[in-house]
C-alpha cells in the first residue's frame, strides 16, 4: 500500500511533464486523473517506478551492497582496530565487511527502529542495558548451533558473568566482544604540589577521600576528583558495590538503594560531593577526562574503553599514573564495575551463514588477542589481557587487568535506561544541594520499584 | 464547461503529487501519532494496547510525569516569550540602519545572515565552547564565573541569546525587504513637517510595514514553541547530565525522550498532540489578535 | 532658522555615526562565535583547556587538529552526500510546489478547500511528530541507509506549495487569458507562461530548501547508517570527541567552510529569495 503510494507520486510526477511536452494547440490527452489518485497510474506505475528508482538512488550511494556484512558498532575509537580484524576475515573467507559507526545516544534508537521493520544490522553490538528486550522479542539469531559446530570458540574461556548476559533459557545470543573494568588515574604533579602521597594499592575509600580533600583548592579551579550524577558505572557504583551494598537485586524487581550499605555508600559520595568535587555545573559542561586534563581534578577514575581516547590526548602523556581502585574499610571488598559488549547476529539476516562466522572470529582466541594487542580494549578472553597492558608505553595499566579480579557486573534489568537515567536526574538535586540525600533515595526506591514491576 | 472540466483535471494533475506527498509524509504520520497517543505501545512498536486516556490522565494528574510537562511548556512558552521578541526588535532596527544611506550595507548583510547558514551541530559545539564555564572565552576575557548553560536559572536565557544570535539575520532580511516597499515620499512629506526620525518611524515605518512584523511573529512563534536542535545538542549531551535540563527541556525534547530513549511512544504522542493543541491555540490568538494592530492597505 | 538646521545636520552626523558604532559592535558579536571557532581549530588540546594565562592567539597554528579530523571522517564523501541531497531536495520541493502553486492560485477544481487546508495545517506541525511513521515506511520500503532516505521526507513541500501559490496570485489574469485565446491549453499556459513568471519566488524556494536541508539533524542520524550528509556526521563526532574541543572546531571549521563559500558566491540571491519569500507570504 505505502509503496504504491510512493511509485504514484513519482508516476504523477511523470505523466504530468508528458502532458507538458505536446505544442500549444494539441487537445487535453485522455482523462486518467478524472478521479483522482486511484486511477492516474495503475498502469504506469509499474513501468514507471523502476527508472525513478534509479534516480532516487546512484549507484555510488548504494550501501547495502549485498554480499557484505553490515556490522553496527557505537563506539568510532575502536573502528580502526576491528576493521583490521575484519579485513583478516576477509582475506580468509572473501566476504567484506562493512562497519558503520552510530554514536550511542543514537545508536538505540537507530536499532529500535530498525528491529521494529526487521532490518537489523547483519552483525552488532550489544549492551548490557538493552540486550534482554531483543531477546525476548527474537530479534536476535540463536547461536547455539554454530558454538557447538565451532572449532575456534571456546565459551569457558569467556567470564561466564558475560556469557550468561547474552543468554536467555540457555539460547546463546551473543558472543563476549571485550570486557572493561574501572580504574584511578592521577595527576603526579598536582599530588606533590600539595604534598599528598599518590594512591597505592591499599587505600581505603577514606583514605581516597581524605586525599581528594587534600587536593582541593576550589578557590584556584582545583578540586581532587569529580564525579556526575550520570557517572554511576564509572563513579558512584563501584563504591556501593565495594561498601556491600549493590544498585539492583539478583532477582532484577527491587530497588537495592533502600540497602543499608548502600545508602552509607551514597551517603560517603554525598560527602565527596560537598568536599573534593567541583560544583555540578562544571561537572555538566566538563566530561571528568577534560577536567583532569586540564589540571582541574587530580583523580579520576576511568573506563578501560578511554584508552584509546587518552593515547591521542597530550594532556595525559606526562605525570599521570594509574592505580587500583580503593577498598571499603568495612568490608574490607573492592569492586570494579564490569561490563562486557556482545557480537549479536540479527535473526532475519540475509547472510546467516556469513554473519556467524564473522562473530565466530571475532570471539576466537587468535582475533581477541589482537584485539588486546592492538589496544582497541580488553579483550573478554581469558588469559589475552596481558598483552593489552603491552598496547602502549605510556601507562602502566596493569591495575586494569588486576581489578578483573574484584569485577561486579554493571547492573542492568530489562528496561535498564528507563530508571538510570531517572536516577541520575533524581540525584542532580543532591549533588546540586537542592533535595536532601535519604529523602532522595527514598523516592529512588519508589520510582525504580515501580519500573521494574512495569517491564 | 469544457474548460471547467479541463480545469479539474489540471488542476488535480498539479496538486496531486503535493497532496499524496502530504498525505504519505505527514497526514497520515500525524493521526497515527494521535492515534498511538491512545495507546500503550510495545517493544518495538510491535503490539499495540488500548489504554484510552490514560496517557492524557498521566498529563494531567501530575506526579513526575505530568510535573515534567507542564515544567516543559512552561520552559517552552517562555523561551519562546524571550526569543521572539527580542530577535524581532533587535533585527527591525538593523533593518532601519541599514535601509538608510550605509556604506557596506551588503558587507553589514552578510554578516548578520551568516549563522544561519551554519549546521546545528556546529552552532551548539561553538556555543558549548564559548559558554563553558571553567575554559570558556566569554568567562575567561570578561573574568566571570557564570555557568551560562548549567545554571538552572540562566540556561534558558543562554538558550535564548543563541536562538536568537542564529536568528537575526533571517528576520533582518524580510524586514529590510519590507521597508524597501516603503514610498520615500512619506518620509519626505513628514520631514518637512519636522517630525524626528523616531517619531517617523512610530508613525510611518512601523504601521506600514506591520503586515510583515506580523508573519514574522507569527512564523517564530511557532519556530520558537518546537524549539528542539540547541536543546538536544546542547543540553542532552555529555554523560554527566545537566542540573539545568529540567528547567530547559521543551516539549519537542520531552517527545524525543519519552518516545526515542524511554521507548514510550504512547506518552511521545501525547507530548505531540499536547504541543500541537498549544501552537494551534497561539497561532489562532494571533490571528485575531492581529486585526488590533496589522494595518493592510 | 540658520542655527536650527545646522543642529539638525549636526544631530543627523552625530547619529550615523552611532548607527555605524552600532552595527560594528553587533556585526563583531555575530562574528565571534566563527573567529573563536578557527581560533580553537588551530590549538593543542592544552592550550585550549588552559586558564591562566587564558589563550586566544595559538602559539604555533598547527594542522594537526585537521588532520586528525580528517583521518577519521570522510570529508570528501560528506560535501558529495550534503550536495546530492541538497540539489535532489530542491528539485524535488521546486517542481512540485510550483506545480501544486499554480492550480491553488489559479484553477478551480474539486476539493480544492479542504486540499488546500491541508497544506496550511502542515505548516504547524512540528517534523519529529513525522518520524517514526516516516521512519517505518522508508523501512518497509526496504530503503533505509540509501540516499532515497536522505529525500524521503523533502519530497513534496507544504511551504513551498504556501509560497509558490502567493506567488501566481500576485501575477496578472489577462497574460494567462491571451494564451488560452491562443488555443494553449492550462498545462502550456502552465509551463510557457506562468511558471517563467515565478522564478524569483522558485529561486527562493530553492534557497530555503537548500538551508533546510543542510540543517537537518535528527532524520538522518535515524534513518541511515553510513550515508549521511555533513551537518548529521558532525553531530556523530560529538561523542567521539567529547574530551578533545579543538578537533571538534576543526570539524565545525571544515563543515562550516564549503557553505560560507556557497553563501558568499551567491549571497546576493539568497538575500533576495528571502526577501521574495518573505514579501509573498
Amino acid at each position: 500500500m505505502k509503496k504504491k503510494l510512493i511509485s504514484t507520486i513519482i508516476a504523477a510526477t511523470l505523466v504530468a511533464s508528458t502532458f507538458l511536452l505536446g505544442a500549444c494547440g494539441g487537445n487535453d490527452g485522455d482523462t486518467a486523473a478524472d478521479t483522482g489518485n486511484e486511477t492516474v497510474t495503475e498502469d504506469e506505475t509499474d513501468d514507471a517506478a523502476p527508472p525513478a528508482d534509479d534516480v532516487e538512488e546512484p549507484d555510488d550511494f548504494e550501501t547495502g551492497t549485498v554480499g557484505t556484512i553490515n556490522v553496527g558498532i557505537w563506539d568510532s575509537n575502536q573502528r580502526p582496530g576491528l576493521q583490521q580484524i575484519a579485513d583478516l576475515f576477509t582475506e580468509e573467507t572473501g566476504i567484506p565487511v562493512e562497519i558503520s559507526v552510530v554514536p550511542w545516544g543514537e545508536y538505540w534508537t537507530m536499532l529500535e527502529a530498525a528491529a521494529a521493520g526487521g532490518d537489523l544490522p547483519d552483525v552488532m553490538w550489544m549492551h548490557s542495558n538493552e540486550i534482554q528486550r531483543y531477546m525476548d522479542n527474537g530479534m536476535l539469531m540463536n547461536l547455539n548451533d554454530m558454538i557447538a559446530a565451532s572449532d575456534l570458540l571456546d565459551m569457558s574461556a569467556f567470564p561466564a558473568g558475560l556469557v550468561e548476559l547474552y543468554q536467555d533459557n540457555g539460547n546463546q545470543y551473543g558472543i563476549p566482544k571485550d570486557i572493561d573494568t574501572i580504574a584511578l588515574w592521577y595527576n603526579i604533579e598536582m599530588f606533590d604540589a600539595a604534598g599528598v602521597d599518590t594512591p597505592t594499592e591499599d587505600w581505603t575509600w577514606e583514605d581516597f577521600y581524605e586525599a581528594a580533600v587534600a587536593l582541593t583548592d576550589a578557590d584556584n579551579g582545583i578540586w581532587g576528583t569529580s564525579w556526575a550524577p550520570g557517572d554511576n558505572q564509572v563513579g558512584y557504583w563501584n563504591v556501593i558495590y565495594s561498601f556491600g551494598g549493590y544498585v539492583i537485586n539478583d532477582a532484577q524487581d527491587a530497588s537495592g538503594f533502600d540497602n543499608p550499605e548502600t545508602i552509607r555508600a551514597m551517603e560517603f559520595t554525598e560527602r565527596l560531593v560537598r568536599n573534593a568535587m567541583p560544583p555540578v555545573e562544571i561537572q555538566a559542561e566538563n566530561e571528568k577526562s577534560v577536567l583532569f586534563g586540564a589540571g582541574s581534578i587530580a583523580m579520576t577514575t576511568e573506563g578501560a574503553w578511554m584508552i584509546p581516547a587518552f593515547k591521542e590526548n597530550e594532556a595525559f602523556h606526562e605525570n599521570v599514573g594509574v592505580a587500583m581502585l580503593p577498598v571499603d574499610a568495612v568490608t574490607g571488598r573492592r569492586a570494579s564495575i564490569e561490563n562486557g559488549l556482545g557480537w549479536s547476529v540479527a535473526a532475519n539476516t540475509d547472510m546467516a551463514e556469513e554473519a556467524m562466522a564473522l562473530v565466530e572470529w571475532f570471539g576466537s582466541e587468535a582475533m581477541q588477542r589482537m584485539q588486546a594487542e592492538l589496544g582497541v580494549t580488553m579483550a573478554a578472553f581469558e588469559g589475552v589481557s596481558d598483552d593489552w597492558v603491552n598496547n602502549t608505553d605510556l601507562w602502566d595499566l596493569t591495575p586494569y587487568v588486576e581489578l578483573l579480579d574484584y569485577a561486579v557486573q554493571r547492573p542492568y534489568s530489562r528496561n535498564t535506561t528507563v530508571w538510570e537515567f531517572t536516577i541520575n536526574d533524581m540525584l542532580m538535586e543532591v549533588w546540586a544541594g537542592t533535595a536532601d540525600l535519604h529523602e532522595t533515595l527514598d523516592a529512588i526506591v519508589v520510582m525504580m520499584n515501580d519500573a521494574l514491576a512495569n517491564e | 464547461m469544457a474548460r471547467r472540466k479541463s480545469a479539474n483535471l489540471w488542476g488535480w494533475l498539479f496538486v496531486l503529487p503535493t497532496i499524496i506527498g502530504l498525505i504519505v509524509l505527514n497526514i497520515y504520520p500525524m493521526i497515527r501519532t494521535i492515534w498511538q497517543s491512545f495507546h500503550r505501545v510495545g517493544d518495538f512498536g510491535l503490539g499495540n494496547e488500548f489504554v484510552g486516556m490514560d496517557n492524557y490522565e498521566r498529563l494531567f494528574a501530575g506526579g513526575i510525569f505530568g510535573a515534567e510537562i507542564w515544567q516543559a511548556a512552561a520552559n517552552t512558552i517562555f523561551y519562546t516569550l524571550l526569543e521572539v521578541p527580542l530577535s524581532i526588535v533587535i533585527a527591525l532596527i538593523l533593518a532601519v540602519f541599514l535601509n538608510g544611506k550605509i556604506r557596506g550595507r551588503t558587507t553589514f548583510r552578510v554578516i548578520f545572515f551568516l549563522p544561519m547558514i551554519v549546521a546545528p551541530a556546529a552552532v551548539a559545539m561553538v556555543w558549548r565552547w564559548l559558554f563553558n564555564t571553567e575554559f570558556g572565552l566569554i568567562n575567561n576575557v570578561f573574568g566571570i564565573r557564570v555557568s551560562w548553560l548549567s545554571n538552572p536559572n540562566i540556561a534558558l536565557f543562554s538558550l535564548a541569546i543563541i536562538g536568537i544570535w542564529s536568528v537575526i539575520g533571517y528576520n533582518m532580511i524580510l524586514f529590510l525587504a519590507s521597508l524597501q516597499d516603503v514610498p520615500r515620499d512619506y518620509y519626505e512629506a513628514a520631514s518637512i513637517d519636522g517630525a524626528s526620525p523616531i517619531r517617523q518611524f512610530f508613525s510611518i515605518t512601523l504601521p506600514l510595514i506591520s503586515p510583515m512584523i506580523f508573519f514574522v511573529t507569527v512564523t517564530r512563534v511557532i519556530a520558537g514553541l518546537q524549539i528542539f536542535d540547541s536543546i538536544f545538542m546542547i543540553m542532552g549531551m555529555g554523560t554527566g547530565g545537566n542540573p539545568a535540563l529540567p528547567r530547559t527541556q521543551s516539549l519537542v525534547y520531552i517527545f524525543y525522550r519519552y518516545a526515542f530513549i524511554n521507548r514510550n511512544w504512547g506518552m511521545g504522542a501525547t507530548v505531540v498532540v499536547f504541543l500541537l493543541v498549544l501552537i494551534a491555540l497561539v497561532t489562532a490568538v494571533q490571528m485575531i489578535a492581529q486585526k488590533k494592530w496589522v494595518h493592510y492597505n | 532658522m540658520k542655527t536650527k538646521a545646522g543642529n539638525v545636520e549636526k544631530s543627523s552626523k552625530l547619529g550615523r555615526i552611532l548607527v555605524y558604532i552600532i552595527l560594528l559592535i553587533v556585526s563583531f558579536t555575530m562574528l565571534v562565535p566563527f573567529l573563536w571557532m578557527v581560533l580553537t581549530a588551530f590549538m593543542t588540546q592544552t592550550e585550549s583547556t588552559q586558564v591562566n594565562p587564558f589563550v586566544i592567539i595559538p602559539a604555533n597554528w598547527q594542522l594537526n587538529n585537521f588532520r586528525d579530523v580528517i583521518d577519521s571522517m570522510n570529508f570528501m564523501r560528506l560535501y558529495g552526500v550534503t550536495v546530492a541531497l541538497i540539489v535532489g531536495r530542491v528539485i524535488a520541493a521546486v517542481l512540485t510546489a510550483t506545480l501544486a502553486g499554480y492550480a491553488f492560485a489559479r484553477l478551480e477544481f474539486f476539493g480544492k478547500k479542504v486540499l488546500f487546508t491541508i497544506v496550511v495545517v502542515q505548516l504547524m506541525i512540528p517534523s519529529q511528530i513525522f518520524i517514526i511513521p516516516q521512519f517505518q515506511m522508508v523501512q518497509s520500503l526496504g530503503q533505509l541507509d540509501t540516499f532515497f532516505a536522505l529525500m524521503f521526507p523533502g519530497l513534496v513541500t507544504a511551504f513551498g506549495t504556501f509560497l509558490l501559490r502567493q506567488a501566481y496570485l500576485g501575477l496578472p489574469r489577462d497574460l494567462e487569458e491571451a494564451a488560452i485565446l491562443d488555443g494553449c491549453n492550462i498545462g502550456q499556459v502552465f509551463l510557457f507562461v506562468m511558471a517563467p513568471l515565478v522564478k524569483a519566488s522558485m529561486v527562493a524556494l530553492g534557497i530555503f530548501t537548500a538551508i533546510f536541508a543542510y540543517r537537518e539533524l535528527l532524520w538522518p542520524l535515524i534513518v541511515n547508517r553510513t550515508l549521511l550528509p555533513l551537518s548529521a556526521a558532525l553531530a556523530s563526532l560529538q561523542g567521539q570527541f567529547v574530551t578533545h574541543f579543538p578537533r571538534l572546531m576543526a570539524a565545525a571549521v571544515l563543515a562550516t567552510i564549503p557553505m560560507i563559500i556557497i553563501y558568499l558566491i551567491f549571497q546576493k540571491h539568497f538575500v533576495e529569495g528571502i526577501a521574495t519569500a518573505g514579501g509573498k507570504l
